[in-house]
């Protein structure tokens, strides 16, 4: 059987992503989530029922955590690395002179990184849920706030990830200036009142939230997550889904457009 | 396949580095059999290999394989084959899976490409470390790989950059034996060096490259001729310099002699080094001269190119 072009990338690069440094140490990371959670429940259960509600746990994890935190990271080092690392380590010669478009290559390798991110982060979204709310699985919202937080967490990964990979083909720093953008535009403009916050992504994945706008349950949650919906002006949840492609499709269609066109030298 | 689809041309083809002249108005043909290119380094050859797989735009002039442009063109990868000089490989990948990893980019169907993976493999001696991670092979492990990758799709025309740069040299011969192997069929195969007896040892047909453009292109014997052409200089240390100079200062192919006192060499001139060396050698057979030691400074590719400009 004849693999379409799209598809023998996916699953070279596929293999690649799995065996690399890279995934063994952030995916560290991504397990983080369920570990912390161990920990909370094993601590919930020594005060004998007492401490803090699982549902308020979760939903911190999400926003503060995953949201905020994870999904930023892991998109950045990996959308990055879609073509930095070809450049980087001298293979890009290899996949450059086969009959594969270019097209092909970067959508491709972007599709084998984002399924492995999603895999990571939600698997390890709903086992930390089923931890924390072992006691509380047949409560309908918890689920319902399961669902909205793994959509948001899901496009998060999607979107951040195609920005990334558009932001590697042409900047050489390009793991320095996506910090600068994550943990300074990202983070603090989606907190700006009025249409300023919508220039930012985080605003569209905030908006997917339960209780932000898509009228799906309601969280009560507690002192972090407050902080994090400070002054949010939740757009529609339809709304922001079709933001969400559509950036994630214009960041792509920038990515194959400038690795289509751009001759990457090596350092020799 | 028809001849012409195995005929690549650079026309009028430049490239600069920004301010940096990289290839200047290349103007070739080149067709079936082995065609070696041979440069010092620096000279341009690896500007025109990255030029002529498509990984560089051409800055000024075209260049095509079977009469379609290379730059943003994969289709033609089909039907050619690329080996890179830099020692860079998917490390954590084993050698077969690099294999079939590259073949499925070609396009093959599963069963195929398991096939010629294995005849890849057995073609380069490594089928025995065939699913060891790459990253624990050898030198010449690794340069075998490489060349592999380049010729399991059995490509028309295979280019192949420095390919025997760094080996030993058991690996050298059998490299060199698989390239001869693989011009079959009216196969076209470019090789590039900086090394001239490598390329001696592949093919007669050369082209010269030099500070990014093309010196000249033809039989290997022209280069020596071209070589021969022109005065060598022999240092030779002994302790009877002096009488060891008036021994040849007579013969009509030594242009001068001097002496480097510092050293304790005398530098001979010559215009026919072979001459020169068997005459050498038997004064020290037959008249029991004493010589410590004899090097010809200028006996590399950069001297002969630097003669062939004119500098």
């Amino acid at each position: 059987m004849r693999n379409a072009p799209f598809v023998s990338v996916y699953k070279f690069s596929a293999r690649l992503v799995r065996r690399s440094r890279r995934s063994r140490l952030l995916g560290a990371l991504g397990l983080l989530p369920v570990i912390l959670a161990v920990i909370l429940q094993i601590t919930r259960a020594a005060a004998a029922g007492g401490g803090l509600d699982g549902l308020e746990v979760f939903s911190n994890f999400v926003m503060g955590f995953s949201l905020q935190f994870l999904v930023l990271l892991l998109s950045l080092f990996f959308g990055t690395a879609i073509t930095a690392d070809e450049v980087d380590n001298k293979t890009l010669t290899y996949p450059a002179t086969r009959p594969v478009s270019k097209a092909a290559f970067i959508l491709g390798k972007y599709a084998s990184s984002v399924s492995f991110l999603l895999v990571l982060v939600l698997t390890s979204t709903v086992v930390s849920f089923l931890i924390l709310m072992i006691d509380r699985l047949s409560y309908g919202t918890a689920w319902t706030f399961l669902g909205r937080s793994l959509a948001a967490l899901g496009f998060g990964t999607i979107c951040y990830t195609a920005l990334f990979t558009f932001v590697g083909t042409f900047l050489r720093k390009s793991v320095l200036i996506g910090l600068v953008f994550c943990f300074g535009w990202e983070n603090i403009v989606q907190y700006f009142p009025g249409m300023t916050q919508k220039f930012t992504i985080m605003h569209w994945l905030k908006s997917l939230l339960p209780g932000l706008g898509g009228g799906m349950g309601s969280t009560e949650g507690g002192g972090l997550t407050a902080f994090l919906l400070f002054r949010h002006e939740p757009s529609p949840a339809g709304t922001a889904v079709a933001v969400l492609l559509l950036l994630t499709a214009v960041f792509l269609a920038l990515a194959v457009a400038v690795f289509s066109r751009k001759e990457y030298l090596f350092d020799e | 396949m028809t001849a012409g689809g195995r005929i690549l041309r650079a026309d009028k083809l430049g490239k600069w580095y920004g301010n940096v002249l990289g290839l200047s108005d290349v103007s070739i043909e080149i067709g079936p059999g082995i065609t070696g290119l041979l440069g010092p380094n620096g000279a341009g050859k690896s500007t025109f290999m990255k030029l002529i797989t498509g990984q560089l735009r051409p800055s000024i002039g075209t260049v095509t394989i079977a009469g379609q442009p290379v730059w943003n063109n994969p289709g033609i990868f089909k039907n050619v084959g690329f080996c890179p000089e830099q020692d860079a490989f998917y490390e954590d990948t084993t050698g077969r899976e690099f294999l079939s990893g590259l073949l499925a980019l070609g396009g093959f169907p599963a069963a195929e490409i398991r096939e010629r993976t294995a005849r890849a493999l057995a073609f380069v001696e490594l089928q025995a470390d065939a699913d060891r991670l790459i990253r624990g092979y050898s030198r010449g492990m690794r340069q075998r790989l490489k060349i592999s990758q380049a010729l399991a799709h059995e490509p028309e025309i295979l280019i192949l950059d420095e390919p025997l740069n760094g080996l030993d040299p058991l690996s050298k011969r059998k490299v060199i034996r698989l390239i001869k192997e693989y011009r079959t069929e009216g196969r076209t195969v470019l090789v590039s060096s900086h090394v001239l007896p490598e390329i001696e040892a592949l093919t007669r047909s050369i082209i010269l490259i030099h500070q990014g453009k093309i010196l000249a292109q033809g039989d290997i014997h022209f280069i020596r001729d071209l070589i021969d052409a022109h005065p060598h200089i022999v240092a030779v240390r002994t302790g009877r310099g002096r009488a060891l100079a008036a021994k040849f200062v007579e013969e009509d192919d030594v242009r001068s002699v001097r002496f480097d006192e510092a050293q304790g060499t005398v530098l001979f001139e010559t215009r026919n080094r072979d001459r020169f060396f068997e005459r050498l050698t038997r004064l020290a057979a037959e008249e029991g001269w004493e010589i410590e030691e004899i090097t010809s400074p200028d006996d590399n590719l950069q001297s002969v190119f630097d003669y062939l400009v004119g500098k």
